[in-house]
């Protein structure tokens, strides 16, 4: 009983301040994959903007661009990828918005 | 010397013959303007990711040019042309070298294994590779 009170007390306090973590490293324990950065791995330095199959990679269905924390790319290669997708955007190769 | 990638896309109305010229007329604007052609690519009738115009197709053609100058006049050129699309012009030999660089620093190595105690580098080497499908983690 007691230990069951404890509990919602414990995450309403923590609702205003840095513990708010707290609630969810002790109910929810997520599995996650480790993602390592594609062109890292691959060695790969240069981004082509003409390499659609390989850009469509990272394009998910709305043709947005996926975002770091989901793909695991690296700040650099992301930035090189950025660039490389929103050059293929202008020339049509890839979608601006797709739904 | 820099390096140019010129990609662009030509109206699907344009006859083929028309096309033709417009790409030669395209390559002989560049190479006057002290532009050497290193490589020709036409990648041919392709669908737009997004209608340009109301057409969904576009003929593609893609050209790689060497200069000591910008190619200025082949972008006005490019840009007042109604048979063109759209077309970009991407300086890739900055990004090029600091490609290499980097890859000279790290370069590419096949992935180290730790190998079972008691095998050897070279039994490893004789030996086909059954494992190297299921290597393969697909990415979604």
């Amino acid at each position: 009983m007691a230990t069951t009170m404890g509990g919602p007390r414990r995450s309403s306090e923590g609702r205003g301040g840095p513990g708010g973590g707290q609630q969810g490293g002790k109910k929810k324990f997520f599995y996650r994959r480790k993602r390592v950065c594609k062109f890292c791995v691959e060695k790969i330095e240069y981004i082509d903007f003409k390499d659609v199959k390989m850009l469509q990679q990272f394009i998910p269905e709305r043709g947005k661009i996926l975002p770091r924390r989901i793909s695991g790319t690296c700040a650099l290669h992301q930035r090189k990828l950025q660039n490389a997708i929103k050059r293929a955007r202008i020339v049509a190769l890839l979608p601006f918005t797709a739904d | 010397m820099r390096t140019y990638e010129v990609l662009f896309i030509l109206s699907p109305q344009v006859p083929e013959e028309e096309a033709k010229t417009l790409v030669d007329e395209f390559k002989r604007i560049a190479e006057t303007t002290g532009a050497t052609l290193k490589n020709e690519e036409p990648w041919g009738r392709r669908r737009l990711a997004y209608p340009i115009h109301k057409s969904n197709e576009g003929l593609y053609h893609l050209f790689v040019f060497e200069s000591a100058s910008s190619l200025a006049e082949l972008d006005r050129r490019m840009k007042n042309s109604d048979r063109v699309l759209r077309h970009i012009i991407v300086r890739t030999d900055e990004d090029q070298k600091r490609a290499d660089k980097l890859a000279k620093r790290n370069p590419k190595k096949e992935r180290v294994r730790p190998l079972p105690a008691g095998v050897t580098p070279a039994a490893v080497e004789a030996a086909p590779e059954p494992a190297a499908p299921a290597d393969e983690t697909p990415l979604a």
